[in-house]
């Protein structure tokens, strides 16, 4: 490998979408940590294997919790020293009608979503001002943009992670810290994510690529923003959703 | 508790960030009338004096004005 390895958090890699990041940027011969409140088979399978145990940190973490955010970051600082990549892509979802949506639902979504993903991002955010680089990428949703029937409040916390990106990006361009969105359309892994069988299948034959999409689709574009060349590309949310909204 | 001084953290700062006046007395202001930090200075400077120093007064309940006031947090800490 011709660069040195990137310390790269992403959140919420215990299984899906960020399970695919974690293992695009282990592949890519970089020192990667996540977090997650339980631990998966992908996650022993990685802290195992002799090819990524040593370049692997596992924290469990309520990121909703400041004092578990905050904890999970200082454990990456005191392994590897500094983060280069943060990738906000824990998140939970909550499907049914919002007139009949429960206190607690509004409240599980929002403070992990946005409340979590603003916490990491201050405690990395700090370390990145120290050494005036980092990049930054915040998983949104189509569904941030377009709205989806049964998905108001995560929909709402979607496009607030979108206005987060550009406001960052404006605070902490000038300190050479790059912050971009990626919001993908419907994933293989949504099935966890409140779409039934019947809405997937509606989704693909409206998609032009003709199928949902790879955690792998998602990963290469998070690649592309944060490589260390990317010092120009900021403030901007990439949609990655197979054609459907174009 | 870190054997590097409040004043060398301070002023290896305020020369990476190239606003490093003639002499930093305890009354030259942090921020516009003074030295000059901007908000985002600030938030680095906390940043770095927590790294160094394992806390910062910027966290505190009141934000620090000048030279002195961080230098008095850090007495304070020692002292209490």
């Amino acid at each position: 490998m011709g660069r040195e390895p990137r310390v790269v958090i992403v959140t919420g890699g215990s299984r899906g979408l960020g399970a695919g990041i974690v293992r695009s940027y282990l592949e890519s011969g970089d020192l990667v940590a996540t977090c997650a409140r339980s631990i998966t088979p992908e996650v022993e399978a990685w802290q195992s294997d002799p090819a990524t145990a040593d370049r692997f940190l596992w924290g469990a973490a309520d990121l909703a919790k400041v004092e578990d955010a905050d904890a999970f970051v200082k454990a990456v600082v005191e392994k590897w020293g500094r983060v280069d990549v943060l990738i906000n892509n824990a998140g939970v979802a909550r499907d049914g009608i919002h007139s009949q949506f429960s206190d607690e639902d509004i409240d599980t979504v929002v403070d992990l979503n946005i409340k979590g993903t603003l916490y990491v991002t201050r405690a990395v955010g700090r370390k990145m001002l120290v050494k005036r680089s980092g990049h930054i990428v915040n998983i949104s949703s189509i569904v941030g943009l377009s709205g989806y029937r049964g998905l108001a409040t995560y929909s709402a916390t979607k496009a607030a992670l979108d206005g987060m990106t550009r406001a960052l990006a404006r605070e902490l361009g000038s300190r050479g810290i790059v912050v971009n969105g990626v919001a993908p359309g419907y994933l293989k892994t949504e099935m966890s994510h409140g779409l039934d069988a019947d809405q997937l299948n509606q989704i693909v034959r409206r998609t032009p690529a003709g199928r949902l999409g790879d955690p792998e689709d998602i990963a290469r574009v998070c690649q592309f923003l944060t490589d260390p060349a990317n010092t120009y590309l900021t403030g901007q949310v990439i949609v990655v959703d197979g054609g459907l909204t174009s | 508790m870190s054997t590097v001084s409040v004043e060398q953290v301070l002023s290896d700062f305020l020369n990476r960030v190239e606003k490093m006046p003639e002499s930093l007395t305890p009354d030259l202001n942090l921020y516009a009338d003074g030295i000059g930090l901007d908000s985002l200075d600030a938030a680095e400077l906390s940043a770095v004096l927590e790294d160094e120093l394992g806390s910062s007064p910027f966290d505190a309940d009141e934000m620090p004005e000048t030279v002195g006031d961080v230098i008095a947090f850090y007495d304070a800490a020692a002292a209490s």
